[in-house]
């Protein structure tokens, strides 16, 4: 049977280059089409996690929904001393954020400022690549504040300038203080440059007697995919109710969400598109069926069960889709792999569409075998499908009749 | 006689809005006088331990307002003015004057459970609410006054138990724009002094902080005396800070 589907493929050449070309050009497109989409929302989710959210962060219960100084982690060195014992972490830190009001000599704005471990930060976190004027903070800078674009504007200060801080300490008491501008970042997200700005943690826990407390820990992975895994060993580890340990899936909820959506919207068009080759290939496998009618009815006339009809135009479909999705599945998996090294650059996307918080002007594709088997497979399911109905059209026809067929 | 009848419901519904305006009138004049000087101390309990402050409070009317702290020694001086609507902060410590958006007005003053909307007491229960009596328990009426829209305050309802005998406030009830209790100020020993009632004893706790609250001690009040306009300019910050 397969040397009979084999030459009819080479008889009805009309059919099988168009078969051909449609399985080829929707398995390549299929393949680097979700390779592109799954690539931007994880490099979406690495630029977003590189520029402030640790992929774990681990604060006192009820810091994120209430707030306030009341709800500080106490005793950091006692949980960053567990820390230090899991494998997996790349590096963390503790962070001490307060709000507080930020005045030049004209103008005043709140802004939050946060006290940070600046050797630690570089490694972390974006906000030391973010740099656009000035320095970056050390673990001593004094002084020295680092501070969002948008907040330098909205003060009208320029580096060296001075800035006073009036807010809370840790107690509570009233904290105050003048800052210096020695460096000026912009991240791309305009709510974080306009209202966040960066002090050495050693001088900030003086003013606002935070040694040993933070507001909390934040934590990065060597691998992101292990997120759940050293998540559940933390938890384990600081074995502490009043702790709460959260991965970038919940503390970047609303993000995570986009994606989800975005991920639909993208499935859904591409369903769209698959339809259509789906029914282009039925359609031609329909016409081609149906003029070979005749050609059918003789078969069955000397005795071929329709059992082997079906697998007469299997056969057919499975060589077409075979010799196609095998040309195609290592053209665009190249592609793809070609893309997640050297991601395609489009100049100057992140500067206009900042605003959404795109950080960088690369466009990676995402290399997974998995994914791409699963695409070759959903392919060749639709190509089998598409035989379906072709098959019940035959077989509607008698033998006798069918031979009779014009 | 439905004409009667509607007659007689306007003119009670007009007698209760008459008195309920009356009665936050008196509250009011109570609360300021013509002028008013107050030292009062604060003890603010917070996270399980407790601090104290005092502090000195000239004021005229809704609209001048000048506050100077006096202890402790570390925010010794630390003075706030307010002038129509708007707020300044001296801070000896870093010698500068820094005026407080009306953003920030919500914020808690001084790791306090007031804000600084209280300190400067910028809006006026009589300009910027509209009251209305809920009910009457013998002397104590229970009132609500709702934030006119034009307002600019921060607080959309507040309900008050008032005490009609000497026109001063038990309890009130802050409600945020969800119309959700946010804090609950309690007053009790009201004393009087040259003609106006004041209670000398205050506490504020914020419903979602069980374990916070701040309790403030009016040590010494003068009424209607006589307060040099020198406190209402914005030298003064630095001036009487000393």
């Amino acid at each position: 049977m397969f040397h009979f589907a084999l030459k009819n493929i080479l008889f009805y050449r009309g059919r099988s280059i168009t078969t051909f070309i449609l399985t080829f050009v929707s398995t390549m497109l299929f393949i680097v089409y979700v390779s592109m989409m799954d690539g931007s929302h994880r490099s979406m989710l690495h630029n977003a996690l590189k520029v402030y959210t640790g992929a774990i962060e681990i604060y006192h219960k009820g810091y994120r929904d209430k707030g306030g100084n009341e709800y500080l982690i106490k005793d950091v060195k006692m949980v960053t001393d567990k820390l230090a014992s899991i494998e997996g972490i790349e590096v963390y830190t503790s962070r001490y954020e307060t709000y507080g009001l930020l005045s030049s000599q004209e103008r005043s704005a709140a802004s939050m400022v946060v006290g940070i471990q600046a050797d630690k930060e570089r490694v972390l976190s974006s906000i030391a690549t973010a740099l656009k004027e000035g320095e970056f903070l050390v673990n001593d800078s004094g002084n020295c504040l680092y501070m969002g674009e948008g907040l330098v504007k909205k003060l009208g200060i320029r580096l060296g300038d001075e800035v006073s801080f009036v807010g809370s300490a840790s107690d509570n008491s009233f904290a105050a203080d003048i800052f210096s501008l020695c460096g000026v970042f912009k991240t791309g997200s305009s709510e974080f440059d306009a209202g966040a700005s960066f002090v050495s943690r050693k001088y900030f826990d003086t003013l606002m007697y935070a040694q040993n407390k933070a507001s909390y820990i934040t934590i990065k992975l060597e691998d992101l995919d292990m997120v759940d895994t050293i998540n559940a060993k933390i938890i384990d580890l600081i074995d502490d109710e009043n702790l709460e340990s959260l991965t970038w899936k919940t503390l970047m909820k609303t993000m995570v969400e986009a994606m989800e959506v975005d991920s639909i919207f993208g499935y859904i068009s591409l369903a769209l598109f698959l339809v259509v080759i789906f029914f282009v290939i039925m359609i031609y496998g329909f016409i081609n069926v149906s003029s070979r009618i005749k050609e059918f009815g003789v078969l069955r006339c000397i005795g071929l069960s329709k059992e082997k009809i079906f697998l007469l135009l299997f056969y057919e479909v499975i060589i077409l889709s075979s010799l196609a999705v095998f040309l195609a599945a290592p053209i665009s998996a190249s592609i793809c792999y070609y893309y997640s090294i050297h991601p395609i650059v489009i100049e100057g996307m992140s500067e206009m569409y900042k605003d959404y918080g795109l950080v960088s002007d690369e466009i990676p594709f995402d290399f997974n075998l998995f994914t791409i088997l699963w695409n070759v497979a959903l392919i060749y399911l639709l190509n089998i499908l598409s035989v379906i109905y072709p098959y019940f059209y035959i077989n509607a026809f008698k033998p006798i009749e069918a031979t009779r067929h014009v | 006689m439905q004409k009667l009848l509607m007659i007689f419901l306007l003119f009670w519904v007009s007698l209760m809005a008459n008195e309920a305006e009356d009665i936050i009138a008196k509250l009011d004049q109570n609360l300021r006088g013509k002028n008013i000087y107050i030292e009062m101390s604060m003890k603010i309990t917070s996270m399980g331990h407790t601090r104290t402050m005092k502090m000195k409070n000239w004021a005229q009317g809704t609209k001048r307002s000048f506050v100077k702290t006096t202890y402790p020694p570390k925010d010794k001086g630390i003075t706030f003015l307010s002038l129509d609507k708007q707020m300044w902060q001296y801070v000896p410590k870093i010698e500068r004057v820094i005026k407080i958006p009306a953003s920030m007005m919500l914020q808690n003053w001084m790791g306090s459970d007031i804000t600084n909307d209280d300190v400067v007491r910028q809006s006026s229960l009589v300009d910027d609410y509209i009251p209305r009596i809920l009910k009457k328990d013998g002397n104590i009426v229970t009132m609500e006054l709702t934030a006119k829209e034009e307002a600019a305050v921060v607080w959309s309802k507040i309900v008050s138990k008032i005490d009609t005998l000497t026109y001063t406030s038990k309890e009130d009830l802050f409600y945020d724009e969800e119309d959700k209790v946010v804090r609950v100020f309690s007053y009790d020993k009201v004393k009087k002094v040259s003609g106006y009632f004041i209670a000398t004893y205050w506490r504020v706790q914020g419903v979602d902080k069980k374990d916070s609250f701040t309790e403030i001690f009016i040590d010494d009040v003068k009424y209607d005396i006589e307060i040099s306009d020198q406190y209402f300019r914005k030298s003064a910050l630095k001036r009487f800070s000393r």
